[in-house]
């Protein structure tokens, strides 16, 4: 009798772990076609089908391999890498940003080397504009392969700069007295949506690298030298306050989110606003030949470079537990042909790392002025919130709505990245 | 059954424990599931706790119980415990507090008729997806053209007007009242369906003895319905403390970390932080306080004597 029921109870329980573990066998095409997986961030209908056409392409081409596309967008993807990452359903080839971002899997191991294939054919590594292939190495290893080349750039009503006989800014000074001029003309000088906080820190990812010196501000983003006592990061937080204590923003800007933002800016309720150049497209079917833009102006007693822009390309990295790297790498390949990458710039307006791709013919003017401004800087600052480690890009995101509505001061903040930073030291080897 | 096991005999005794067997063979399904999707859970998430560790990472590195106590000196795990107990505090008044009253008045002899209108209209907040009502809150509550501040303008109040999810002294409070809006027509319901079965003897009783409603609701109606009192106690207050989605939609713990809440602060620590140990032992930290409290009420309600 005791036996039936212990019988009975392994039975139940060897039905339930089949269950388990039948759905993750991996599943290869019937046809004995190579299956890739790939995962981007663009699911929105005005980017979608630029990549399911290139995939349409790709699989005509490649008639034994077929690609599995999905997308998640910008801000559930940067949760859902990290639990995709973890399972067995890795996707052959994922979405990710430049510098820490992709480096944090590099470090875990989940990232594939990708130097032998570029080496391996040095016509497509050659095509791309160098800047955008480096900030996605690490150790003199390339790891990811940069779909756009994406900058941050002031874009201003000319309407309004016209009105008050304004010209574009080239120091924080005459940025100042601008804003100051905008101000006392009954104007909104600044618009800006700080719902979510990253639109903050790209004001502060570019002023921390003009307050602080390169070295410095690389060793400090390096999670296993990460100090951040420089006086410089302190200031950076302070000139960004400042501009809200003279008023200079938008009324609610931490309960505005960026789209809606942007709308008071279309309507002319706002004078400047800080804008990525994947945006100028948006910008140009709204004000039509009424804006223009400027980089962030130069800080006179900076100690960074002034020549530096803020932006960072994004792209693609191929997972080390991929099966099919040759296959993987072709599709990267091909998605990063001048042929599409010319369509890229043409159908969807962004700026493409493929040099000669975003030219006037193709692209916007403004954003062939914008790719030909980051070519021309001497280097690029990238992304606060993905430059640096996890941890202390949230100790930022989480503190930047509250240096906006002044209830706590640089001091207090660099405080708490100093003290994040001193223990993410201690956790990476 | 008890009483007459003894007395049983032989033939009789077989009967009885095969009968008991049976039963035990047919919640053996269930037993095993719970088991395997409840408390294995549990303890392998008190065993993560003891390691740091990410989610596509290979490694772990045994930590042992650093993390509980950085978790007691972490300033913002208090701010999270402060806005889940205001949230269990301002549920109980409104959801059984306020659902109690609304229940007894669409109960009234004077209101029944209207009643199936009033229960449907106060139970629609309770099906909307959790998503939607966040993201229609967040318009209400928008400064600039959202309908709350519109109100209180035209009711000549504009010093009331403010950007209610952006200002970290009043955001915790407006996240709070969204769940009001969406549950207190809920437990009305459930209130209404308990009331339903009170015997209409008693009220007749009580009329002919000249009680007041007032005193009908207090000595009849509330003892009545005892037991669903305590059932919504009971899930208002662990709902207030694994609440996650309304604040993860509305503000994400902002501005700055004033409103965040342990389900907000745990998946922090989980997918932004990569910090699977920290945030398995926030996990574990609710568990404990949810089943305290639900402990604690059941042994003041002395729930399981009745129904």
């Amino acid at each position: 009798m005791k036996t039936k029921l212990v019988l009975t109870f392994m039975l139940v329980f060897a039905l339930l772990l089949a269950g388990c573990s039948s759905s993750s066998s991996t599943k290869e095409d019937e046809s004995g076609k190579v299956v890739l997986k790939f995962l981007h961030k663009w699911p929105q209908p005005e980017y979608a089908p630029y990549f399911e056409e290139v995939v349409k392409d790709f699989e005509k081409q490649n008639p034994n391999i077929k690609i599995k596309m999905e997308a998640i967008a910008d801000e559930p993807i940067k949760d859902k890498l990290r639990v995709i990452l973890g399972g067995n359903e890795v996707p052959d080839i994922m979405f990710s940003w430049s510098g820490e971002f992709a480096r944090k899997f590099v470090r875990a191991n989940a990232a594939l080397d990708l130097t032998p294939y570029l080496n391996e054919d040095t016509a497509w590594k050659n095509s791309f504009i160098p800047a955008s292939l480096q900030p996605f190495t690490s150790d003199g290893k390339n790891y990811g392969i940069p779909l756009r080349f994406n900058g941050k750039f002031f874009v201003y009503n000319k309407k309004i700069f016209e009105k008050y006989n304004l010209q574009e800014p080239a120091t924080w000074d005459e940025f100042l007295q601008t804003l100051d001029t905008l101000k006392k003309g009954g104007e909104t000088p600044l618009i800006l949506g700080n719902q979510d906080p990253w639109a903050a820190i790209h004001y502060l990812t570019g002023l921390n690298q003009k307050e602080v010196s390169q070295d410095v501000r690389m060793k400090d983003y390096n999670p296993g030298s990460g100090e951040f006592t420089d006086p410089g990061y302190v200031k950076a937080m302070e000139l960004l306050a400042d501009l809200n204590k003279k008023g200079y923003f938008m009324k609610n800007v931490n309960s505005s989110s960026h789209d809606m933002a942007k709308q008071l800016f279309f309507a002319g309720k706002g004078a400047i606003m800080y804008v990525e150049l994947e945006e100028f497209a948006d910008m140009d079917k709204n004000m039509k030949g009424n804006w223009g833009f400027f980089p962030m102006p130069s800080i006179a007693d900076g100690k960074g470079n002034q020549n530096f822009i803020t932006g960072a390309p994004d792209g693609f990295i191929v997972s080390s537990k991929t099966k099919h790297p040759k296959e993987a790498i072709q599709f990267l390949k091909f998605l990063t042909s001048k042929e599409n990458s010319l369509k890229l710039v043409k159908e969807i307006g962004w700026p493409s790392p493929i040099d000669g791709a975003t030219n006037p013919d193709t692209a916007l003017k403004e954003v062939a002025e914008g790719v030909e401004a980051m070519k021309k800087a001497e280097g690029m600052a990238e992304w606060l919130d993905t430059d640096v480690h996890a941890k202390v890009a949230d100790v930022y995101l989480s503190n930047i709505q509250l240096l906006l509505d002044g209830s706590k001061t640089p001091e207090q903040i660099i405080k708490e990245v100093q003290k994040v930073a001193k223990q993410v030291q201690s956790e990476v080897e | 059954m008890r009483f007459a096991c003894p007395f049983l005999e032989g033939e009789d005794m077989t009967r009885t424990f095969r009968n008991s067997r049976t039963a035990l063979l047919f919640i053996l399904p269930a037993l095993l599931l719970i088991l395997m999707f409840v408390f294995l859970p549990i303890v392998l998430n008190l065993y993560n706790s003891l390691f740091r560790w990410n989610s596509f990472e290979v490694g772990r590195a045994f930590v042992g119980l650093e993390y509980y106590g950085r978790l007691f000196k972490d300033p913002i795990f208090f701010t999270a415990l402060k806005n889940n107990s205001l949230y269990a505090v301002i549920s109980l008044l409104f959801q059984v507090g306020g659902g109690l009253v609304i229940a007894a008045i669409l109960e009234d002899k004077l209101i029944r008729r209207f009643q199936p209108f009033f229960r449907t209209v106060f139970f629609i907040p309770s099906v909307v997806s959790i998503a939607v009502v966040g993201l229609l809150w967040q318009l209400l509550y928008n400064p600039e053209v959202g309908l709350v501040n519109g109100a209180m303008k035209a009711i000549g109040q504009s010093e009331w007007a403010r950007s209610w999810l952006g200002d970290s002294e009043v955001a915790i409070y407006a996240v709070v009242a969204v769940s009001q809006w969406q549950y207190t027509g809920y437990m009305a319901m459930l209130f209404i369906l308990a009331m339903q079965k009170i015997p209409y003897e008693y009220y007749e009783a009580s009329m002919i003895d000249g009680a007041s409603k007032i005193k009908t609701f207090l000595f009849i109606t509330l003892p009545q319905i005892k037991e669903m009192i305590l059932v919504g106690t009971v899930i208002t207050v662990i709902g207030a403390f694994k609440v996650f989605d309304e604040v993860y939609i509305m503000t994400n713990g902002g501005p700055g970390r004033s409103t965040e809440v342990l389900g907000t602060m745990l998946y922090r620590a989980a997918f932004r932080n990569d910090e699977m140990g920290y945030a398995s032992t926030i996990g574990t930290v609710i568990f404990v306080i949810t089943l305290t409290l639900s402990l604690v009420q059941l042994k003041l309600g002395k729930s399981g004597q009745e129904v």
